[in-house]
């Protein structure tokens, strides 16, 4: 197997981006990335599109064909990739396989999701058809009415409080907003979601014991990767960061058939297959970006990856572990909670704010000082199907 | 009241209840279950009261929870509450059969626990 590189990568503003269409959002990021790789009117091998809900949402399905058209790519080999929120890094999977594997030297992988072409409670209903359809679907169960079930039982174990996830809903939206690509822009105070009389207003509860600003924003956008064989990257411009490891991992469809429904056996085997491969250990790590599609997961998730320890995930973001500048910086990019969740593009999203943070190419506001590991976590489903990437700055 | 219309399985080689229904049992992968019913009452395992629902529902908020039968079965349902303080982690429950959403102008039967 050979080791594989990232030498481009691109993004767009996430947000409500009511003038392009699904491919449109596609292309752009797409080429943002070749361009990044300097990759000109040069072609690749092989497209993999990391999308979850064109067809249900946009009423297109091929999307991997159609975009190979829209970029004039033919003849390159063209997948659509569709594994829930957890689509991105399953995409970036298959490029990693197809470069390491020898078949293919040039791989473009893109992830996009239009989501605000319908009303919120379509939105709402799409995401929970990945819920197990008899056992949960019908009841009207929603991905934040799970994570409002597991948010309880977390607390009721491990002591999480109200307050430390207040944090991290306001360390997020901070980074936010220094991050021009962010769906949320805005910066929120305690004073404005908790202590004020007007809170209840602004932060009404969306699944009890979670409210509206535990919850990530239902956003449009895309982000792409150029992925080739390392021994090739120094032909390009950027500085090569390498897929150092990949792990992934799946657990049941239903919460309820878990042992221990707080223990997010996925997220913990699919990082430690990534460390491992990496040769490194949670403490090597530089900066992460964890799948905080609700407040609960990115203190779970920092656990169960072994930043902390179980029940001091919440403890560290209140000790400000997980700022910009600390221990382990989490979601400087605002994460999933201010960059936005278009659901295809997550994974892609999480490894692009890597790249740039391993490259040192962000504003100083924004980057981890001298960082040389980074770690994703792309979380499907609730948690039944999770990847994590390790990247490492490598060598011009 | 309906009758509570949700089969479980029992793996016949290592006795592991599943609901919902595999293929293969999920602790030692046989392949031969015994059909079970869920018997007597419910302690809630855990809920949330679920705003900003999805297509189909007209109500502002539901109870959504998981709860254990008496004989092992877990399952998920709704629940008949109209404030989170009518709950508690550990509470007994007593299922009910009924109603818990219309889809495409059809009733669709499910769990609703009674606290």
């Amino acid at each position: 197997m050979r080791p594989v590189a990232i030498v481009g990568a691109g993004m767009i503003p996430f947000g409500r981006r009511d003038d392009d269409n699904l491919m449109d959002m596609l292309a752009y990021a797409s080429l943002n990335a070749l361009d990044d790789a300097g990759l000109g009117d040069k072609g690749v091998n092989a497209v993999y599109v990391a999308n979850m809900g064109a067809g249900m949402l946009n009423h297109q399905m091929s999307v991997a064909s159609a975009l190979v058209d829209r970029l004039s790519l033919m003849p390159a080999a063209a997948d659509a990739i569709e594994n829930g929120p957890a689509s991105g890094a399953s995409a970036i999977k298959n490029g990693l396989f197809a470069v390491a594997s020898g078949y293919c030297d040039l791989v473009l992988v893109v992830g996009g999701e239009k989501m605000r072409d319908v009303s919120g409670w379509r939105a709402t209903d799409f995401v929970a058809s990945m819920t197990h359809p008899t056992a949960e679907y019908i009841y009207g169960v929603t991905l934040p009415g799970m994570a409002g079930m597991f948010t309880r039982l977390y607390m009721e174990k491990y002591g999480v409080t109200r307050e430390q996830l207040v944090q991290v809903a306001i360390k997020n939206q901070e980074m936010g907003a220094l991050n021009p690509y962010a769906h949320v822009e805005s910066r929120i105070t305690h004073e404005g979601i908790v202590d004020s009389w007007h809170s209840r207003v602004n932060n009404p509860p969306t699944a009890d014991p979670l409210r509206l600003y535990d919850v990530c924003p239902v956003s449009d956008g895309a982000a792409a990767v150029i992925l080739c064989p390392l021994d090739m990257a120094k032909q390009f411009e950027k500085i090569p960061i390498v897929i150092a490891g990949f792990g992934q991992a799946t657990d049941t469809h239903t919460l309820q058939e878990r042992d221990d429904p707080t223990d997010l056996k996925a997220v913990t085997l699919a990082s430690q297959q990534a460390l491992e491969m990496a040769k490194l250990k949670p403490s090597d790590i530089s900066v992460a970006e964890l799948h905080d599609a609700f407040t609960i997961l990115e203190i779970a998730e920092s656990e169960h990856v072994g930043f902390f320890p179980k029940g001091e995930g919440g403890k560290a973001v209140e000790a400000g572990k997980t700022k910009l500048g600390g221990q382990i910086p989490i979601n400087v990019s605002g994460g999933l909670k201010a960059r936005g969740h278009p659901v295809g593009a997550t994974g892609v999203a999480q490894v692009v704010d890597i790249v740039w943070q391993l490259r040192h190419e962000l504003p100083q506001e924004r980057q981890v000082q001298n960082a040389v590991n980074g770690l994703t976590v792309n979380f499907g489903g609730f948690g039944n199907n999770v990847l994590s990437f390790v990247l490492r700055r490598g060598e011009q | 009241m309906k009758h509570i219309d949700i089969v479980a399985y029992k793996c016949k080689a290592c006795g592991k209840i599943h609901f919902p229904f595999h293929d293969r049992c999920l602790v030692c992968k046989k392949r031969e279950f015994e059909k079970i019913a869920p018997q007597g009452n419910a302690k809630l395992i855990t809920f949330s009261q679920v705003f900003n629902l999805p297509w189909g529902f007209d109500q502002r908020f539901i109870f959504i929870g998981v709860a254990e039968f008496e004989n092992g079965v877990k399952a998920m349902g709704q629940i008949k509450a109209e404030s989170v303080d009518e709950l508690k982690l550990g509470m007994t429950l007593k299922p009910t059969w009924d109603v818990v959403r219309v889809i495409s102008g059809e009733n669709i039967y499910g769990l609703k626990f009674e606290p």
